[in-house]
């Protein structure tokens, strides 16, 4: 929780490019064993594309990022730096987990499958064990009944939930969440958000970009605001929240001052 | 005004809707009849029509040259679409592929074998020696390790089967192509997020979602690829068509023949339209009870009550 802990994942001035548009313009971040942070910010900020890159789904264009010590991605050669294979950078994401605002649940294997075949597959579980971790954390998200269910049968809550068990499987050292409660209904966020806490609770090291203002203040151990591409201010929860020092911080949580989930509840309309 | 208007209602019963009757449809009823005196003028005309000779159709109808013919028909069909299958989703992988020289190579493949009609494929191949006498395995340009003489290697048989395939790896590359576009990208994502290598991602998340896509114009395909193996009777090759052909030659009923092949046509297709539906069902696993909105508020109902 605190800089004593050993860094788990370090961030250097990661700079990323769509185009002519600059998504990343020299980030960088350090997060700690057991950490949780959350990272806030407009949308168009960079913050979905931060955690994408972290997680190798994207390229960087430059600056560097550590897990546990090992650059990613790249490895030194002695002409330079050079691109790693692309079953070296597989190793390295499979020590990673990551949940996606789109749920991304594969529709064609049952609930229970979605778990355990990462473990199966990719950490060479065997069946019993991989299938017992994954009853005992369909349990833990509170749907030990749906197991044998299709995703497409559960809510978007349900799917969220299962999202999350099936990251957690693989026994990540840090794990992403990419706006895990954007695409619910208002009334299914909490749910989510629960299990996140409990997860955070568990000492899960977590970087979660989210909307969430109430979730980054209760359970995140520091807040980062981005902007336009950039880290503008990175505090403690309560500090970020109660003293932020930022013109553009200061009037982004004004605006959001109202939690936003109420603003838009379907209650409010009919 | 209100209280006077809901006590009207109150006075009035309300009806039940389960009781109704359906609605009269007179333009349905008038085009039922009118397919009716269609099929019944068509039936009329197959049985009275002396020129089916339908005590000839069922006496060849299972002449062991008749079911030889229609065996060679199957299995040409059979290894044409194996081989296509496999080549066409290698050649869709190349199309979809980052790497640029194979995409382009790949692309060319199919433009080149899409545009040609199979009649000429077929030909080609099977004058092959006349372009290529002997095949040989060896380093471009430079010394032959092994050859054979073309028209060793290319009898009907083979000619069929590379004419066919080719073709036909061409049609399904566009196919497993758009079948695999079809998957969302998310995906591969979260695949990738799990640690999946690629060949992982494409053979676990990747293709068995494409496969309901990629199902229904297969099927559509292998029907074609049956009655495209009529084509090889040029070549000399005795498939159904030109099984009935021999026989017709000789005794010139022309129809009757025909409607033998026709049948065995129609009833291999029947079985294959038949396999078809239940590989769809199979891929459609997860999808059967897709969100429509009611089944999701039922689902999220049953879930705030939980």
């Amino acid at each position: 929780m605190n800089e004593l802990t050993p860094p788990v994942l370090e961030v250097h001035d990661v700079v990323k490019h769509f185009g002519d548009d600059t998504a990343l313009k020299g980030v960088s971040l350090t997060v700690h064993e057991g950490e949780v942070v959350a990272v806030l910010g407009p949308s168009g900020s960079g913050k979905s594309t931060l955690v994408r890159c972290i997680h190798q789904l994207q390229s960087i264009d430059g600056g560097s990022m550590y897990l546990d010590g090992e650059l990613l991605g790249y490895e030194e050669h002695p002409k330079g730096l050079r691109p790693l294979p692309e079953r070296r950078i597989e190793q390295q994401r499979q020590r990673m987990g990551m949940v996606f605002q789109q749920f991304n649940l594969f529709p064609h294997w049952t609930v229970l499958r979605n778990i355990t075949e990462g473990p199966m597959v990719v950490h060479g579980k065997s069946r019993a064990e991989a299938t017992e971790r994954a009853r005992f954390l369909l349990d833990r998200v509170g749907l030990a009944d749906k197991a044998d269910a299709h995703p497409r049968q559960l809510s978007g809550g349900q799917q969220q939930r299962v999202a999350i068990a099936r990251a957690v499987a693989t026994r990540p050292r840090i794990l992403l969440f990419d706006e895990p409660t954007s695409s619910l209904d208002p009334q299914l966020v909490d749910e989510v958000l629960s299990v996140m806490k409990d997860l955070a609770e568990t000492g899960m090291t977590m970087i979660v970009v989210t909307h969430e203002l109430g979730f980054a203040r209760d359970v995140a151990d520091r807040c980062v605001f981005m902007a336009e591409g950039q880290i503008i201010e990175q505090a403690p929860a309560a500090q970020f929240f109660d003293a932020p020092e930022s013109p553009r911080l200061q009037s982004f949580l004004s605006r959001a001052g109202r939690p936003p989930r109420t603003a838009e509840s379907p209650a409010g309309i009919l | 005004m209100t209280t006077l208007a809901n006590e009207e209602r109150a006075v009035r019963r309300p009806v039940d809707v389960a009781g109704a009757r359906a609605r009269i449809r007179p333009v349905r009823i008038l085009v039922t009849l009118l397919i009716i005196a269609i099929a019944a003028q068509v039936a009329v005309f197959l049985i009275t029509n002396p020129k089916f000779e339908w005590d000839v159709v069922a006496t060849y109808l299972f002449e062991p040259s008749v079911l030889g013919g229609l065996w060679v028909s199957i299995y040409l069909t059979v290894i044409c679409m194996v081989i296509g299958s496999v080549l066409g989703t290698l050649l869709a992988l190349g199309q979809l592929s980052d790497f640029t020289a194979v995409r382009w190579a790949c692309q060319l493949y199919v433009g080149i074998f899409r545009g040609i009609p199979p009649l000429v494929q077929l030909i080609f191949w099977f004058n092959l020696a006349y372009l290529v006498p002997r095949i040989a395995i060896g380093i471009p340009f430079g010394p032959e390790l092994i050859s054979w003489s073309s028209n060793d290697v290319i009898s009907s048989l083979t000619a069929a089967i590379i004419g066919l395939s080719l073709h036909e790896a061409a049609y399904m590359s566009e196919i497993v192509r758009s079948g695999i576009l079809s998957v969302d990208s998310g995906q591969r994502d979260a695949s990738a997020a799990l640690g999946f290598s690629s060949r992982q991602t494409f053979t676990r998340v990747v293709l068995p979602q494409a496969m309901r896509v990629i199902v229904p114009p297969t099927g559509s395909q292998f029907i074609g690829l049956l009655k495209g193996t009529s084509l090889v009777s040029v070549i000399a090759m005795g498939d159904l068509l030109r099984s009935v052909q021999l026989i017709y030659n000789r005794t010139y009923d022309v129809v009757p023949m025909l409607i033998v092949a026709v049948i065995w046509y129609l009833v291999v297709v029947t079985l294959l339209t038949m396999l078809q539906r239940r590989i769809e069902a199979h891929f459609g696993r997860g999808y059967a009870r897709a969100v429509t909105t009611k089944s999701r508020r039922v689902a999220q109902e049953s879930e705030i009550a939980a």
